[in-house]
């Protein structure tokens, strides 16, 4: 089987059960819906200020959904053992990062649909101002923090890892992801979207990077 | 061989030949080193010091060689708990590259056929135990390595053990066997007995 076989039948693997035990759409989901109404609640009722603030908070609300999804990525693995049938397996270990990578970004493509109108209902973001930018922000981002979540998502499966491993590495790594992704959904959302190219270059740049970085090294943190 | 975890030693200058072909007894008490023995062979760990080949395959350098051709049986099922028995071996077959006609069979053979479609969740230990059987019994791997095989099985499962060891006895495949069940492995072309991590006799 091939590299793009091994990583298909990985990431089918993790959707199935993603599906059955509803995590991201019991846990993640109001998670995130939690976080948006806490933030909502706190900076008050003035609607300029919520409008400003919806674009971070809507990218807030993606990175912790995705911290969260990739630790359940690997969660799985470690019940009984599963993650050392992966490393056994006579594959290209590069497939487990792909397939887990794949797996992260439907789940994470799905909860920023629901989030993202949960967001434009609370916070009046305007989506059809400029959507295939705000399309393109959201798809970008949600490769490199799928990216992130499946390479160092393995770390926190290591005998002596703890909870905090997880988001103590992928939240400062996530964060030029943030910072782009914000930027790219307040120009998108504000009519400006010409400007947000070099936002969405940022973005590309990331996905590109941590994709390589992944496929590369991820055979030797499954080892060790 | 060497293995340490931290700063206790799991394996201590181990030095083992096995003839191709034969069952290899491995015996001691508990913590003596016999699953560390039997992951170390089957690549699940890195010796921390020594080297040493596994069917002509240099541990160290040639770990997916040693996979293709080795089976490791060990105390954890590795299934997933919310895929089903003929799902678990489905996975297993798209990962080491055997035909998937090859599952109800496997399931057949361990008593599980019935159970085929139901979520692994739901099975005791017995059960799941008899679907990582049936996993290993979807290839007809060069070296069996089983670790405990006998753990939490009724008599019935013990026998489809005992039957998978003959049978790849008789074709010529390597088993080593770690088991405290005194009654099993009469067969054994050699046994070793192990204590605090060294081959003690």
């Amino acid at each position: 089987m091939t590299l793009v076989g091994q990583s298909v039948a990985i990431a089918a693997k993790d959707l199935r059960i993603e599906v059955r035990g509803r995590y991201a759409l019991g846990s993640v989901l109001p998670f995130a819906g939690t976080l948006l109404v806490a933030f909502g609640l706190s900076l008050g009722p003035g609607r300029t200020l919520l409008a400003e603030t919806a674009p971070g908070l809507l990218w807030l609300a993606v990175l912790f959904a995705s911290v969260l999804s990739s630790r359940r990525a690997y969660e799985h693995e470690g019940e009984d053992g599963a993650l050392e049938g992966l490393l056994l397996a006579p594959i290209d270990k590069a497939a487990v990062f792909i397939g887990k990578g794949i797996a992260i970004a439907v789940q994470l493509l799905a909860l920023e649909l629901a989030i993202v109108l949960l967001v434009s209902g609370l916070f009046d973001l305007s989506l059809a101002v400029a959507p295939l930018t705000l399309v393109a922000a959201l798809f970008l981002g949600t490769i490199g923090l799928a990216a992130v979540g499946s390479l160092f998502g393995v770390l926190a499966e290591a005998p002596r890892a703890r909870e905090a491993v997880l988001p103590l590495l992928v939240l400062p790594l996530a964060t030029p992801v943030l910072i782009a992704g914000v930027r790219a959904t307040a120009l998108a959302t504000a009519g400006r979207a010409g400007e947000a190219g070099s936002w969405l270059g940022l973005l590309l740049a990331f996905d590109l990077v941590f994709v390589s970085v992944g496929t590369l090294v991820f055979g030797f943190l499954l080892e060790e | 061989m060497t293995r340490v975890f931290g700063a206790a030693p799991g394996l201590v200058r181990a030095s083992l030949t096995v003839e191709r072909g034969d069952l290899l007894l491995v015996r001691g008490p508990n913590g003596a080193g016999k699953s560390t023995l039997l992951r170390v062979i089957g690549t699940a760990l890195a010796p921390t010091y020594g080297s040493g080949a596994v069917l002509g395959f240099d541990l160290a350098l040639e770990r997916d060689e040693i996979r293709r051709r080795t089976e490791l049986l060990g105390h954890r099922t590795r299934l997933y708990e919310d895929l089903t028995a003929a799902e678990n071996l489905r996975f297993a077959c798209a990962m080491h590259g055997v035909a998937l006609s090859a599952v109800p069979a496997a399931l057949a053979r361990v008593g599980l056929a019935d159970v085929a479609k139901e979520r692994v969740s739901g099975f005791s230990q017995g059960m799941r135990q008899r679907v990582a059987l049936a996993r290993a019994l979807l290839r007809r791997p060069e070296l069996l390595l089983l670790d405990e095989p006998y753990a939490g099985l009724d008599a019935e499962a013990k026998e489809i053990v005992d039957a998978a060891i003959a049978e790849a006895l008789a074709d010529g495949r390597t088993v080593v066997l770690a088991t405290h069940d005194l009654q099993r492995g009469g067969t054994a072309a050699r046994t070793i007995v192990m204590d605090q991590g060294r081959i003690v006799g």
